[in-house]
Parts: structure tokens; sequence; C-alpha cells
């Protein structure tokens, strides 16, 4: 039964995803139903995958020597993610059939939506070193098609290639860790080098650890990869909800989480991780505040709550992170949506020319507002208990100074939550145009998640069952109860925290006062603006590699006699190197 | 020094191949380039005979030359229709005048 | 079926087909006229190569029966068929085969259409012929019949200046090349008296200079073909400027024929020195390199393409090259897997050009350059040929679930079971080389894929399935292989081990 189910999580998406394809792009209503029945399939395939969790094998291709055993394992924290994904991703999917509605080549996005939710779940449930990188790539290209997929606009293009090459570039230290592992142990299965980690000699497991740092920090959009993600919303809004909420992000959060009691004994490692996130969180927390785009608003604060995460791993908080990445998964679905529905009727990313919509749309106002409470942080909504969860984890586990960085953090997220929702739904309105409501599918979309943004929390004690011991024996996650978690969150540092939201908060409300500050701070706004300069430095290295190839491209003269030269000079080259090296 | 058959020959084969190679890169005239690689093709020849020589194998050397002979020659025919065809287009049997395909 | 009788006709047929498919479609354009649009010579074509491809499986059971393969004795000229050679042999004949069929349509009413198809034909059976000689005068011999009867058709277009000029390029580069292997041979023949590789591997075990020149003397003369930098400069013109299923068989198995007489060649020196190894991999982190840079900026479909193979022939080097170095067994392995899914994904990716150069230059009579905005939207009008396109390029550039992923992934395992640093920092600068060369094929997928056609899409003409149906083979076969690569394990290996047996391994 696990392994039929198993199967299907990642064969139904794909299925649909082709059948989508072949329905043909004069069939749009057709096309609207298989997606979401498929993705609605794949979502319960995945649900219903979860009383089958275990640490075994469920499937196994032996495909031979370099390519290992293709085995999947239907472990706790697999089938978590893969239940994010497919039920998130349906949402998405759902949210789709409004929001994309008249728009041309509907079979493409289709397909590649529903592919990139069976390879999500592809890379979260198996167990083969080489199927990670394989899924891994496959989300990559899933997002790069995606992003960029009004290929008209040169904004839309550019932003795919950027996400595509970027995360590719992290991927480079995802496949040296995985060829290590295959080199040094002979297998492909991760498991038993998770439950040994001995088998690697240290040096190798080093290199093994900053590379995968590497890979997932790209993936992740962490610092210092964070640059792809802004220009990747230029994707359609499902979309973006899709890679930031359901998917590619949390793909290295996942990475970090699965291997993290392999790693954790590298020298330096966890201080590495602890220190990615923790700068992620604070930095795009600034440019988050500093943002008018709405859209870039939400992705900056995924980039920092994504910190969080990092930043739990690192002070060894597996369930705080990965219980953070459920509350996020949740409420930056329900905020991506909810910004999808505006920005489809007011026809703008620009929040300088939103304001005042709540009275058109009352719905959306009111479950963007849910959003913004977890995300800010307010009890008693999901993010109150995990963001909680995460500091206690760095309170007890790591310096002090990044717990206060971290806080800091929280107050500013609080600022740029209601800065954000008041620039949207409160004040005059400065557009003109007709708003129209959300369809009736975004609705669809919305309330399930407003609602578990919720209550979600309450499943606390359950999740931790699902990661623990007994499906994750390497892991060492002992928390069973509800009780725990409200037990561990209830303390003195809760109220701090609570305090500097509160700030947070209180900055917003007078920020007429606080003028002086604000001018004081406009230097660290516009550094904030331009991504503290690491925009300008994968400009630089774009533009070299441009120009090298293009003086490069000198050489073919097109002259035959200068041809010949080569053959002679090849000839020369190839004679000294067998005199003098041979 | 005493100056043995072989090394006669090598000579022979390293300046065969000297002016050959020379004239690929200085030459721009079509014909001569052939020609050129003729004259590479003539100096291997004798390297096969000298090999077969040093040997003591005549037999295989010979009849290996005779099929680089054949071969080369086939080579220099399809060469000479290029040259023809392209004097015919360009009017000119000059290799600067084909530089259009670069970069 | 005997496997000698199969083996004997997977020799001959190709050769001996050759003057009957000229003469038949000599005779059929003499009686209805030389543009006539139903010449059987191209129907006679794939009818032989497809019953050589069936000889070739039964010649291969026997080869496969044991390790040294088969042999037969063509009155005083011994050929074998081992893994290396049946490994050719099946990618030349699976390739050719589908761009015989490709051709039908491309190729139709051209001037002189029974040439192309006896010399596809003859240029087939050389490729097979090159991978199953047990001497190095017979390799060279094959090698040069294969070059040849490429020359005729990359100067295909006789009346076209461009084709003419790189017709005259690759001859000359080419047949110098060819006279150093020839030089190369003398050198060894001097040293050793014999040219049968089993005896001169047995006689090649210490540093004589005299082998050590000729080992130089086959990399420089078969790397001309095999186009590595800086003897690539042929490549570019003779790819872009040959009729497209040309290039496709140039850039998916005549390079590599090359690259497998090279293999050959320096499989018998390998006792006398361990320089080889370390020149493969020289040349494999250049190829690289120069290769993706030249492509980044290119203009030019073909000529993208053509620069692209420079890439993927760096890919194999380094598998070979680990192999050389190392003794790694899967370099070899990933090297030949590598070769392979490089003629279905190259093939495919210059067929899907090749089907919109038709559509938007060639039947409408005028033989310009495809140029990369000739693309924008080409999916509107052309769902399948874009599709198959975007495809092939993506596979190009390394990317799951497509064929080259996998293969890449087996050369840069070779890579690092070595556990030496220096062949892990060059298998990391593969895979970021893998990463450039996506800078310039996703802009390709980009393209194709925009909503609003070029102008030249909008006046493009149809594509027929005749044309269509190779390149859905070739896709299938690429994702086939993406998500099942030990598919071809047994071939691989098989070739990967007659390497080996030559290094005396």
């Amino acid at each position: 039964m696990a392994t039929t189910l198993l199967l299907l999580t990642i064969a139904i998406p794909w299925v649909g995803g082709l059948i989508v394809w072949l329905v043909g792009n004069k069939h749009t209503g057709l096309q609207h139903r298989i997606a979401v029945a498929f993705a609605l399939l794949a979502g319960g395939a995945g649900v219903a995958l979860i009383p089958y969790s275990s640490s075994q094998i469920v499937v196994n291709l032996p495909l031979g020597s370099v390519f290992g055993n293709f085995t999947f394992v239907a472990d706790g924290l697999g089938v978590f993610l893969t239940v994010v994904a497919t039920v998130i991703g349906s949402l998405a999917v759902i949210f789709s059939v409004d929001y994309m509605q008249g728009e041309d080549q509907l079979g493409r996005y289709y397909a590649m939506v529903l592919f990139f939710i069976g390879a999500m779940s592809g890379l979260v449930l198996t167990s083969n070193m080489l199927l990670v990188f394989f899924f891994w790539e496959i989300t990559a290209l899933c997002s790069y098609a995606l992003i960029s997929f009004h290929n008209d606009d040169p904004k839309a293009v550019a932003g795919g290639i950027k996400a595509l090459i970027i995360t590719q570039i992290g991927g480079v230290g995802l496949l040296a860790g995985a060829l290590l592992l295959y080199a040094v142990t002979g297998s492909m299965d991760f498991n038993a080098f998770i439950a040994n980690p001995a088998l690697m000699p240290a040096k190798w497991l080093g290199i093994m650890a900053f590379g995968f740092l590497i890979a997932a920090a790209a993936k992740s959009a962490q610092f210092p990869f964070q640059t792809w993600l802004p220009d990747a919303m230029e994707a359609p809004t499902p979309i973006s909800a899709l890679i930031h909420a359901a998917t590619m992000v949390n793909a290295g959060v996942y990475l970090m989480a699965r291997f993290y009691p392999a790693f954790k004994d590298v020298p330096g490692w966890t201080t590495a991780v602890l220190l990615v996130g923790m700068i992620t969180a604070l930095m795009a927390a600034v440019m988050a505040l500093v943002s008018n785009d709405l859209k870039r608003v939400l992705a900056y604060s995924t980039v920092s709550q994504l910190g969080y995460m990092f930043y739990a791993i690192g002070a060894g908080g597996i369930y705080a992170s990965q219980f953070h990445l459920f509350s996020h998964s949740i409420f930056k679905a329900l905020l991506f949506l909810g910004a999808g529905a505006v920005i489809h009727s007011v026809g703008t990313r620009d929040m300088r020319q939103m304001g005042g919509l709540g009275k058109q749309m009352p719905l959306v106002r009111a479950v963007f507002i849910i959003g913004g409470l977890a995300l800010a942080g307010i009890p008693i909504l999901n993010g109150f208990w995990s963001k909680e969860m995460v500091l206690e984890a760095g309170l007890a586990n790591a310096p002090v100074w990044t717990y206060i960085v971290m806080l800091i953090g929280a107050g500013i997220t609080a600022l740029y939550t209601f800065r954000c929702v008041w620039m949207v739904f409160y004040g005059e309105p400065h557009s003109d145009q007709h708003v129209h409501d959300a369809g009736p599918a975004m609705k669809v979309a919305l309330i399930p998640l407003a609602f578990a943004t919720l209550t979600s929390w309450l499943l606390a004690g359950s999740f931790g069952k699902l990661l623990g011991p007994e499906t994750l024996p390497a892991h060492g996650i002992e928390i069973s109860s509800l009780g725990e978690v409200i037990h561990e969150v209830l303390s003195l540092p809760t109220l701090i925290a609570l305090i500097v939201i509160a700030l947070g908060l209180a900055a917003w409300w007078w920020r007429g006062r606080l003028t002086g500050l604000s001018n004081a701070l406009k230097g660290v706004g516009q550094a904030a603006a331009d991504s503290f300069g690491f925009e300008a430095i994968n400009r630089g290295i774009v533009k070299g590699t441009q120009s090298a190839a293009e003086a490069l491209r000198a050489t073919q003269t097109g002259l035959l006699n200068w041809n010949i030269f080569g053959i002679i000079a090849g000839l020369i080259i190839v004679l000294a190197v067998v005199i003098f090296g041979g | 020094m005493n100056i043995s058959i072989p090394v006669i020959a090598g000579l022979v084969i390293l300046g065969l191949l000297g002016i050959g190679l020379y004239a690929l890169l200085a030459v721009r005239n079509l014909i001569k380039i052939i020609i050129a690689l003729q004259i590479m093709v003539k100096g291997v020849l004798v390297a096969f005979i000298l090999a077969g020589r040093l040997q003591g194998d005549m037999v295989t050397a010979q009849s290996m030359a005779l099929v680089v002979i054949v071969a080369d020659t086939i080579v220099a025919v399809v060469g000479l229709a290029l040259a023809v065809q392209i004097r015919r287009h360009t009017g000119k049997l000059d290799t600067t005048a084909l530089t259009t395909l670069r970069r | 079926m005997n496997a000698n009788t199969a083996f004997t006709l997977v020799i001959g047929l190709p050769l001996l087909g050759t003057p009957i498919i000229y003469l038949l479609g000599r005779l059929w354009a003499r009686q209805n006229g030389s543009s006539s649009a139903a010449n059987p010579a191209r129907w006679l074509a794939v009818l032989i190569l497809v019953a050589t491809g069936v000889f070739t499986y039964f010649a291969g059971v026997g080869a496969t029966a044991d390790y040294t393969g088969i042999s037969h004795d063509f009155g005083g000229l011994t050929l074998t068929m081992d893994g290396l050679g049946l490994f050719l042999a099946v990618t030349v004949l699976a390739l050719g085969i589908l761009v015989t069929l490709f051709s039908a349509q491309y190729m139709q009413g051209e001037v002189g259409e029974e040439k192309f198809y006896a010399l596809l034909t003859a240029m087939i059976g050389a490729i097979i012929g090159l991978g199953c000689a047990t001497d190095l005068f017979n390799l060279w011999l094959w090698f040069e019949v294969m070059a040849v009867t490429s020359y005729f058709l990359v100067a295909f277009y006789r009346d076209q200046k461009a084709s003419l000029e790189a017709g005259w390029k690759y001859l000359v580069q080419s047949a110098t090349g060819s006279t150093l292997v020839m030089l190369g041979i003398a050198l060894a023949f001097a040293a050793t008296g014999s040219l049968r590789f089993d005896e001169l591997r047995l006689a090649a075990a210490s540093a004589d200079p005299l082998l050590l020149a000729a080992g130089a003397l086959f990399i420089i003369g078969f790397g001309v073909k095999t186009a590595l930098v800086p003897l690539h400069t042929w490549l570019p013109d003779a790819h872009s400027q040959a009729p497209s299923g040309i290039s496709a068989m140039l850039s998916g198995i005549v390079i590599e024929a090359g690259l497998v007489a090279m293999l050959r060649s320096l499989g018998i020196l390998y006792a006398t020195s361990q320089v080889w190894g370390y020149l493969l991999l020289g040349f494999g982190a250049l190829n690289l390199l120069v290769g993706n840079l030249m492509a980044l900026r290119q203009t030019q479909v073909k000529r993208l393409l053509a620069y692209s193979s420079l890439s993927h022939v760096g890919y194999m080097l380094i598998g070979f090259g680990m192999a050389f170095t190392f003794a790694m067994p899967n370099g070899a392995i990933g090297g030949f897997f590598h070769l392979f899914n490089h003629a279905l994904m190259k093939g495919l990716a210059f067929l899907a050009a090749g089907a919109l150069l038709y559509a938007l230059y060639i039947a409408k009579g005028h033989h310009g350059p495809l140029v990369l905005d000739d693309l924008n939207g080409a999916s509107k009008r052309y769902p399948l040929t874009a599709f198959c396109f975007s495809l092939a390029v993506l596979a190009l550039g390394g990317l799951p679930p497509l064929a080259g992923f996998m293969s890449k992934w087996q050369i840069f395992v070779s890579g690092f079971e070595t556990g030496n640093t220096v062949a892990i920092l060059l298998v990391i600068f593969a895979a970021l080389n893998s990463v450039l060369s996506l800078g310039y094929y996703a802009p390709i997928v980009n393209r194709l894929y925009r909503g609003q056609p070029s102008q030249t899409v909008q006046e493009g003409a149809k594509i027929s399935p005749w044309m269509a149906a190779p390149m859905v083979i070739l896709a299938l076969a690429i994702v086939l292989l993406g998500v099942w690569p030990s598919l071809l394990t047994n071939l691989t290996s098989r070739a990967a081990l007659g390497l080996f047996m030559l290094m005396g391994g």
C-alpha cells in the first residue's frame, strides 16, 4: 500500500502534466479541469501516505553501478514535505483557474506546475543521492520554465535564467557531495550514511557538508545567493506561491534538516548554517521594509523566514525549523495568493498605486490580514508558535547576540508586514480603475488556507510524532504532544519577543514621529534597495563572462592559413608535453 | 659524421614536411595549397619506405605506400574540384576571399 | 543466423550498396528529370541501412558471446567486431537511419540527390569498418574513406559559396591531420615492425621516442577530426554549411569516430607513457571552456550547436582521460555513454534546427543562415519541432530527466572515484561549464516559446511527418535514457572493455 501511494504521489502529477500538455491549448476549459483534478488527486495521495510513514525502504529499483538503486522511503520528513508540496500546490492550481483565465499556452503552464509538484515529492521521498540531485535539478528546470512563462517579456526571461543559473551553480555543491558519497562509500543510499557519518573520512565529510550548504543556500535564496529571488517575481503569482510556499525554496531547508545528524559534528558547519540564516533573516527583512513592489515584499519576507529556518537548524532545532516551515508554507501561500488576487484586479504590483482596496475586496483583506498577523508572529496564529520555537532553539543553543539579532529581525518583520497591509488595503485609494473582487476559484483556494493559518498549530503534537524516532531514527526529535510545545513557548523569552514585535507595530503607528530615525536609516535603505551590492557582483560576473566570450570570438578568423597555424601550434604543444612531461 | 641512407632519408622527410607545413601557413593560392599537401604526403611516403627498410619488411611498406598514393590522389582530386568551383563563384583562387564564415 | 555471416554482411552491405544506390538513383533521375520528387535512392538507402542494422543485431549476439568479439578474414584483411566496434556500429546506424529518413524531404529535389544517399551510406559503412579495424593502417584507411565521403557531403550545395568555403577549409585541415596520422603510422612501423594492434601493443612496452612521437601525431592527426581546441576551426563552418542531416551526422558521430580512432591508437601506446591521459584531460578542459564561450554570443543557430559540440567532446575527453590516467572503468563507460547520448541529443538538435531551416528558408528556395531571431515564437506554428528542439538543448545542458544528465553523472563519478584532488577540481570545473552552457541553451527555449511569432515563422512552410518522425523517436530515446540509464550499460561497458583490452589491462 505504501509503495503504491508513494509512487502515485510522484506519478499522478507527472501523468497529469503530460495529459494537460497533450490536450492542447484549444481546450482551455478541459485543461483547467484536468489540472485541478490531478493536483487534488496528488494531494489526496500525499495525505493518505501519512499513516504509512516509516523509515523502511518501500520502493527499490536496482539500476546498477554508478546509478545505484533507485530507492524511495516514506519517512516523516519526506511525507511531511510531500503533503506540503501536493496540498499547497493543488491550492495554487485551483487559484490559477481564475488567475490564468484567458492566458495563452495553458498546456505548458499546467504541465510545468504539475511536473514541479511531482518532482518536489520525488526529491523529498527518495533516499538515493543521485535521485536527490536528479529531482533537485528538475525543480530548477521547472522554476525556470515557470518564472519565464511570459517569454515575450525580457524581464521574465532574464529572471528565469538567473534563477536557473544561480541555483545550478549552487547545485554543483550538491553534485560534489553526492559524488563524494558514492566515491567513498560505494553506495548511493544516504540513510546508511546518516545513521553512521563515520563512513566518510573527516576531510571528505567537511567538503560534503559545506557543498550541501552552498546548494541549499542557493536553492533557498539565502545569503549570498539571495539575488535571484526578487527577479523571480516576474512569474505569474500562483507560481510565486508555489515556489515560495510549497516547493522550490523548501528544498534547501529540507536538505539541511535531512543531513543535519550527519554534518552536525563537522567543525564550523552548524555555525555557518546559523550565520547564513541570521544574516539572511536580517538583511531580507530590511530589504522588505524599503520595497514598494507588493510581490517583492513577500519574496523578501520569504527569504527572511527561510533565514529563521536555517538559523533554527544551525541551532540544532530541527523540529522548530520544520514546524516553522509548515506554518510558513500555509501563511505564505495565503499571502501570495491574496496578493495575486489584488494584483489580478488592480493590474499593478506597485503598492504606491494601491490603497483603500479593503472596501472592494473584503474577503481578500480579511485573509491577507490573517496571513500578515501570522507572518508577524502574533498569537495565537500558527506563525507565532513556530517562530517562538525557532527563537527558543536559538536561545538554548546559539550565542545570545544571534538571538538578539533574530529578535530585531522579528520586530522588523512586524513593521514591514503592517506597512504592507496598510499600503494595500487602507489609506487613500490611488487607482481610479475599476477594481473587481476575487473570483470563485480564488476564494476556494484562499479560505482553507486562512482556516489552516488559524488552526494548524494545533497539530504540533502529531507533527512531532510524524518526525519522531520511529521514522527518523537519527534526528532525535522527541516532541509528541501539543502540550509540550505550548509549555515550551509560554515562557519569559516569548514575552520579550512579543514586546519587540509590538515595538515594530508601534514603529509603523508612530512613523510620522520617527522621521529623525528614518532619515538616519536612509542610507541603509538605499543599500538594501540595491540588494547590498550583491546585484552588482552578479552583473559584473555576467558582464565579464560575456565580454570574454565576445573577445574569444576574434580567434575564429575564418582564414585557412590561420586555421593551419592552430594545427601546427597544437602539434608543437603536444610534442613539447610529450618530450618534457613524459 | 657518418652519413648513412637512413639519416639522409630522415632529413628528406623532415624537409618535405617542413616545406609543406610552411607553405600551408604562408601560401594563399588554392592550387598551391593542394601542392603543399601533396609535398607533405610525399614526405610521408619516404617515411614508409624508410620504415620498411629499417624493419626489413619492404613488401608491407611498399603496399602501404601504394595505398597512400591512391588515397592521397583522391583527396587531391576532390580538393582541385572544389577549387574549380570556388574559382567559378568568386573569380579568384585566393584563401583570403574565403573568409565569410567567421566568428 | 550465423554471426560470422552477419558480420560479413554488416561490413559489406553499405559498401556494396553505395554504387547500387547511386546507379539506381542516377537512372531514375535521368528518366524523370533531375528534380524528380520520388527518387527511389532514398528508400534503397534506408532499406540497406535497416538491413545492416538487423545484421548488426545478429553479429552483436555473436560478438558479445565472449570478450574478444568475432573476427572475420576478408582476403588477408582481418576485421574484428569487439565491444567497441559493436558500440560504434550501433550508434552510427541508429543515427544514420533516422538522418536518412529525415533527409527524404529535406533533400527532395536537390540536384544530385542520389549522390547524397550513396555517400551517406558509404560514410556509415566506413565508420562501421573503422570500429572493426585490427591494424593501424587499416584504421587510417577507413578513417580516410569516411573523411573523403564527408568532404563531398559538407560541400554538397555546390552552387553556394559559403558551402564551398566550408568544404574547402574542412578538406585542407582534415587532409593535413590525415597526413600527420600517416606519419605517425610510419613511425610506429619503423619502431616495431608491425601495425597489428595486438603485436604493436606487446612491442610498445617502453618509452621509445619514435612511439612517443607517433602518439603525439595520432593525437593531433585524429584530433583535427575530433575538433580538439585549437584544431577545431573547421568545425563551425562545416557543421553550419552542410545539409542539416549531415550536420547531425558530423556532430553526432563523425567527430566521435575520430575520437574512437584516437583512443584505439593511443590505447595501443598506453604502456609507453603516462602523458596520453593527461593530454586527454587537458584538451578536455580546454574544449569545454572554449566551446562554451564561443557558443555564448553566437547568433546563428547551427554555428551555436557546432560550438557546443566542442564542449561535449570535452566531456568525453575528460571521461576517457580518467580512464587513461587513473584506469577508471567508469570514465570510459561514461565517455561512451555520453558519446551515444550526444549522438542522440545533438542529432535531434541539428534535425530540429534543420527542420526549421527547411521550413523557413530552404523550402522557399533561399539558403540563409537560421539566426536566433528566427526562432521567436516558433512553437506557435511548429509545436512539435519546437518541443523537440527545447528537449534537445536542455538535454545538452545536462538537465534531468534527460539523457545528457546521466552520462555526465557517470563521467563525473569517475573523476571523484580517483580521489585525486586535481581530478576532482576538473570535475567541478566541468560541472560549472555545464551551468555556463545553460547561458546559451536556455534563451533558445525562451525564444521558441514566445507568444508572438517572428515574421519568418509566420511565413514558414509546413514540416512533413517524415521529418517529424525521426525527431520524435530521438526525443523519446533521450527521455527514456534519462530515466532508465542502465538500459545501455551492457553496450557501453563492453565498449569500455574493448578499450581496456587494447590498453592491455
